[in-house]
């Protein structure tokens, strides 16, 4: 079904309730009489857990209970948790494998009787010896983090795997790229490390669980996705899955997390365990530290390119550090989607792309916002911008060669009908060429000044991305009061917009005003199976259901209620790009990094809501410029050392670099709305064109994340210290001497 | 201890634990529009006015503000209601998490800040992960210009 009148784009449908305090949010909803639980958490990265001594807890009034995985297991069996590989206790048993692993819990009538009761359980410990370098665990003698983890349900490792193997994957062929690049003119070999993150939503997770008669659970709270947490409570549990119901609630940000690490499913089962209600609230802190950071990386990056700079093949190892259990991790390869497609934007002879995840003794590692593809597109963009000085052409040039343009096949094989690498590369170069206008940022005109006597330096990076045809979802729609009309749907407003998107497409395929028509979340008991957000996966799959549910409406003549399921579509998916021209000045002193403006191009097909859209470009490039140049949980010595937002810094109103946006308009997208999606797009190059930046204002190369000051100064300044060595070493080794060493067969990293 | 206080306007009365922090004043007597953020007074998402002052709520001893005039989120649709509409209306915000303390701290502006720099110095104790803060320095510029009669009212 076609729209039937022009799309209006009004307010926000939650922005009223939102200005005013008035939208509940999942702490928001006390439940009357429901016990607080607070969770003892493991000081240590790696032990035996040889007591639990819980009297002085109880012996405060108004604790009630404190529960340890022995308890949960005489009630529940002996199941372990997870999305796809369930491999994680709700509490530990007998030993625990990272610092802030839950090892009991205590309820109480207020959360401040059980929080400072949960101070006061001793946890004896034998410690063993932890495992915190993602690289090492997987060599064989590295110590184990779990013994038999291909015995796991869900394992994607088998016994010949290395001991500590989360997830292998391979994409390409290795004999053929080696074969191209031994007669490439130039290749460079580097390695690009990042540090671990956090997703940095403001509002901590929070759930509340209550019994229902006939053994079922209500559970309320922190869900992106409330009918894949039913599926994963109800099989940890033992429950049918309708004994387990996911209610409504609206998300204070998620960016890739939320989406079900064990808390969840430990809140309902310490609800049925106390046959009474059951609130488990997260500090930020806790939730920073203790549930599911960024993977740190390690990426070993080969890329070749002929004489003239035409790029040939590019050759990718990476090791993630997964952390202590794969179990937060959301599909099936239990691997980071980002990394797989990796080669994605370039014509290419040869790609080889291996991704490895590697247990260690750190807090589970999940998914952020285009998983895998920050880290990969940091070290790749950079590499080329070393392959570019290599190859002694300049760094656009070298992308505008080999970029992916209508009708190529890319170096997976699929040959794309729209490709406009090109047109979305010179839209960036150009809007970073030309003068500040004064719309582009609020209405001053802002920009950042440049300090005198800084250097100054330009660079650009590239990311494509596909979008996939709509996938699985449900909506009802029923006739309200007053001539109303509501619309039913089964995931959470996250911030996107989507209820806002799913009113305005409904009124225009129905003709109807939108102010008529009411979006509601349902809970998971009222509609059928919807995956829920995430994968940039909403808007393209609403707009797509909202459309036949329109259709269904009308043919019933819109008296009673209609409810549709839609199937995954089975069109191909659309090609978008994303340029980003970064423009930095570092001052030589200090070594402190300015980004003063990032330009980002973004290849759009239909915009559904201009504001909503830019938005999401905004606020991605904010995200990618927080990853490039301030945020670090510091994991080291088996603890995360940034344990809350004053250490962990995201970017501020007056941190942020000038921001423009240019849209590549007229492009082709997926679906009956023609969209592409731009949720994962813009958070994903600004790293590397900060960096190439950075490289071209100091004459240095910075390989490793964040662009700290001090890490810059040190590199400036050459004093002794780690850093500097790293860092000046590897530039001291430039070219000459590097390439030889590659042509000779050289091999570094993680091999 | 027993606080005496007014909020939003009207006369408040609670019995509160001395080491109570403002925001757990607030939320326990309903006022859910105040968030929890980080509870370090980093994030801002706790803010509202004490006697006219921003404050980070969860750092705020209870009390402290004895014989207050506090004002939350929920007061603000008549207390400073173009500052509301000006987030309404220019999208200054995407999940709403930081939205109350972004707009008490709004209607904290005095006169004087009237640029795009004033406006981010003055919210740069205010967090948002989602906005890329355009569209909310856009509300806050708004917001003073209606105030400054500039605009009229929609």
């Amino acid at each position: 079904m076609t729209l039937a009148w022009p799309r209006v784009v009004g307010p926000r449908v939650d922005a009223r309730d939102k200005a005013t305090g008035a939208t509940r949010y999942s702490a928001d909803v006390e439940s009357e009489g429901a016990l607080h639980a607070a969770v003892v958490r493991s000081t240590v990265p790696h032990a035996e857990v040889l007591a639990v001594d819980a009297s002085a807890a109880l012996a405060i009034r108004g604790v009630t209970a404190v529960v340890t995985a022995r308890d949960l297991e005489r009630r529940f069996g002996d199941e372990l948790c997870g999305r796809r590989v369930r491999d994680m206790p709700l509490l530990a048993r007998d030993k625990v494998r990272f610092p802030g692993e839950g090892i009991a819990v205590v309820l109480a009538t207020t959360r401040r009787v059980a929080e400072d009761a949960a101070a006061l359980v001793v946890v004896e410990y034998r410690e063993l010896p932890p495992v915190l370098d993602a690289l090492g665990a997987l060599e064989p003698d590295a110590p184990r983090v779990h013994e038999s983890p291909w015995r796991y349900d869900g394992a994607v490792v088998d016994p010949s795997d290395p001991p500590n193997l989360q997830s292998g994957l391979v994409e390409g062929d290795l004999v053929a790229v080696d074969e191209v690049l031994g007669r490439a003119a130039h290749v460079v070999t580097r390695t690009y490390r990042t540090p671990s993150g956090y997703q940095g939503y403001l509002e901590p997770q929070c759930w509340t669980a209550s019994p229902r008669p006939g053994g079922g659970v209500a559970l309320l709270g922190t869900a992106k996705a409330p009918y894949r947490l039913r599926e994963q409570t109800a099989k940890t549990l033992g429950l049918a899955l309708d004994a387990v119901e996911v209610e409504p609630a609206p998300l204070g940000g998620d960016f890739g997390g939320k989406g079900g690490v064990v808390d969840p499913t430990l809140c309902a089962a310490l609800a049925l365990w106390a046959n009474r209600p059951v609130r488990l609230a997260l500090r930020a802190g806790e939730d920073m530290t203790a549930t599911d950071a960024r993977h740190p990386s390690v990426v070993e990056v080969r890329v070749g390119c002929d004489a003239d700079g035409t790029l040939l093949a590019l050759r990718v190892d990476a090791v993630f550090d997964g952390g202590a259990y794969a179990a937060v991790k959301p599909i099936p390869s239990a691997n980071l989607h980002g990394m797989a497609e990796c080669a994605l934007g370039y014509r290419l002879e040869a790609f080889f792309v291996r991704s490895r995840i590697a247990y260690t003794t750190t807090v589970p590692k999940g998914h952020m916002r285009a998983p895998g593809a920050p880290q990969a597109v940091f070290a790749i963009e950079s590499a080329l911008d070393e392959l570019a000085s290599a190859a002694g052409v300049s760094p656009v040039v070298l992308r505008r060669r080999s970029v992916l343009a209508g009708g190529d096949r890319d170096a997976y094989g699929h040959v794309w009908d729209e490709a406009r690498g090109t047109e979305t590369l010179d839209a960036a170069l150009a809007a970073g060429d030309a003068a500040p206008r004064p719309k582009d940022r609020g209405r001053s005109g802002w920009r950042r000044p440049a300090p005198s006597g800084w250097r100054r330096g330009r660079g650009v990076a590239l990311y494509a991305r596909p979008t996939a045809p709509p996938a699985t979802t449900s909506l009802r729609l029923a006739p309200g009061d007053d001539g109303r009309l509501v619309v039913e749907l089964p995931f959470p407003e996250t911030g996107t917009g989507s209820h806002s998107v799913v009113r305005e497409e409904l009124a225009a395929s129905l003709g109807v005003d939108p102010e008529r028509v009411e979006v509601r979340q349902v809970s998971t008991a009222s509609l059928p199976y919807d995956p829920g957000v995430g994968a940039s996966r909403v808007t393209v799959g609403l707009t797509a259901a909202v459309r036949q549910l329109a259709g269904r409406w009308s043919e019933s003549g819109g008296t009673e209620a209609v409810t549709i399921e839609t199937g995954s579509g089975t069109e191909p998916p659309a090609l978008s790009f994303c340029a980003q021209v970064a423009d930095v000045a570092v001052d030589p002193e200090t070594g402190q990094v300015l980004v003063l403006g990032v330009v980002t191009a973004a290849d759009v097909a239909s915009v559904l809501r201009p504001r909503s859209h830019r938005m999401q470009i905004d606020g991605g490039a904010v995200m990618g410029y927080g990853f490039a140049c301030l945020e670090d949980l510091l994991e080291g010595d088996g603890q995360v050392w940034a344990t809350n937002l004053a250490e962990f810094r995201l970017p501020t109103a007056q941190d942020v670099p000038s921001l423009r946006t240019v849209l590549v308009e007229g492009g082709r997208g997926v679906g009956p709305a023609n969209v592409k999606a731009v949720g994962e797009l813009s958070n994903v190059p600004t790293a590397a064109a900060i960096a190439n930046a950075v490289a071209e204002a100091t004459g240095r190369r910075f390989r490793q994340l964040p662009l700290t000051a001090e890490r810059v100064f040190w590199a400036l300044h050459g004093e002794a210290g780690e850093e500097a060595g790293e860092e000046a070493g590897e530039e001291a080794g430039e070219e000459a001497g590097e390439e030889a060493g590659e042509e000779a067969g050289e091999e570094e990293g993680p091999a | 201890m027993k606080l005496h206080a007014r909020v939003n306007g009207s006369p408040f009365v609670a019995e509160v634990p001395a080491t109570s922090s403002l925001l757990e004043v607030l939320r326990g007597a309903g006022l859910t529009g105040t968030k929890e953020g980080c509870r370090i007074g980093v994030c801002g998402v706790c803010t509202v006015l004490v006697d006219d002052r921003p404050v980070s709520s969860c750092l705020y001893l209870a009390g402290c503000a004895s014989e207050a005039d506090i004002w939350t989120v929920e007061g603000m649709a008549e207390r400073a209601p173009s500052v509301v509409d000006a987030f309404v209306e220019c999208e200054g915000m995407q999940c709403g998490i930081c939205t109350p303390g972004q707009i008490v701290a709004v209607a904290s502006m005095g006169p004087d800040v009237r640029d795009e720099n004033g406006v981010r110095r003055y919210l740069s104790g205010n967090l948002c992960r989602c906005t890329g803060y355009g569209t909310i320095v856009d509300a806050a510029l708004d917001a003073q210009a209606r105030r400054r009669g500039e605009v009229a009212p929609t």
